[in-house]
């Protein structure tokens, strides 16, 4: 009983984990997409990180819980309307555009010679 | 000229080479660019440059396949600060969840490399 008990225990604690590196990594983003100068994203972070570490050492799982439900809903509120994305990814702006030619064209650089000049 | 030559990682005697020449230089380049040259060690090495640079790391220990977690020292919050520097050099987006299996310097070049050659990015002077 005790063994199932603690085996849902800690794949509870795996979840909560998983959650908490996930929201951290997306505050981090929307710290630096809010961020005018990279100067003072430096601050910014290192306040995002003392608020995730004020609660390291919290044990209780509910609690966890809740604080996790918090802090996302924080994030949630505070998103980024227009985030930074980088131009080769999907929805960057610079996606699909110049696309390189597809295998077996290619250009001969002769500067307009002709072949048979 | 050095900057240029720089992001297309031409080995040291092609190099040479293209300086000596001068006018041969752009139709040099525009075939090394075309031809898929092997960047994965220059990745690699700036991998473990900027791992070497991030402060909770202690540099002496940086190696190709030292794990970030157990043989640096990072915690998860560490791991995810260390990976979004990396995302930020080499202009790439790492998923969620793939972002938690990268655990060594290897593992990361070889997925930027991967994520590279899947966009076709050609880096651009």
């Amino acid at each position: 009983m005790s063994l199932t008990s603690s085996a849902a225990h800690l794949a509870r604690r795996a979840a909560q984990r998983e959650r908490v590196r996930i929201l951290y990594r997306r505050a981090l983003k929307d710290t630096l997409n809010w961020a005018v100068h990279r100067h003072l994203f430096y601050g910014d972070a290192a306040n995002l990180r003392e608020r995730f570490e004020q609660h390291r050492h919290v044990e209780d799982l509910d609690t966890i819980d809740r604080m996790i439900e918090d802090g996302e809903a924080t994030y949630n509120k505070w998103r980024h309307p227009d985030p930074y994305i980088v131009p080769w990814a999907p929805g960057g702006s610079k996606f699909t555009r110049n696309p390189t030619p597809p295998e077996g064209i290619e250009i001969v650089y002769n500067f307009g010679r002709e072949d048979n000049d | 000229m050095k900057s240029i030559l720089s992001h297309v990682n031409l080995r040291k005697p092609i190099e040479r080479w293209c300086f000596a020449g001068n006018e041969c230089v752009n139709m040099q380049l525009r075939y090394l660019c075309s031809s898929a040259g092997s960047g994965s060690d220059l990745i690699l090495d700036r991998v473990i440059a900027l791992a070497k640079n991030y402060d909770k790391i202690n540099a002496s220990k940086v190696t190709e396949t030292a794990d970030f977690q157990k043989d640096l020292n990072l915690d998860s919050l560490d791991r995810v600060e260390l990976i979004m520097a990396l995302e930020e050099e080499f202009s790439v987006e790492i998923p969620d969840e793939k972002a938690d299996k990268l655990s060594c310097c290897a593992d990361v070049a070889k997925y930027i490399a991967s994520a590279k050659t899947d966009q076709k990015i050609v880096e651009k002077p």
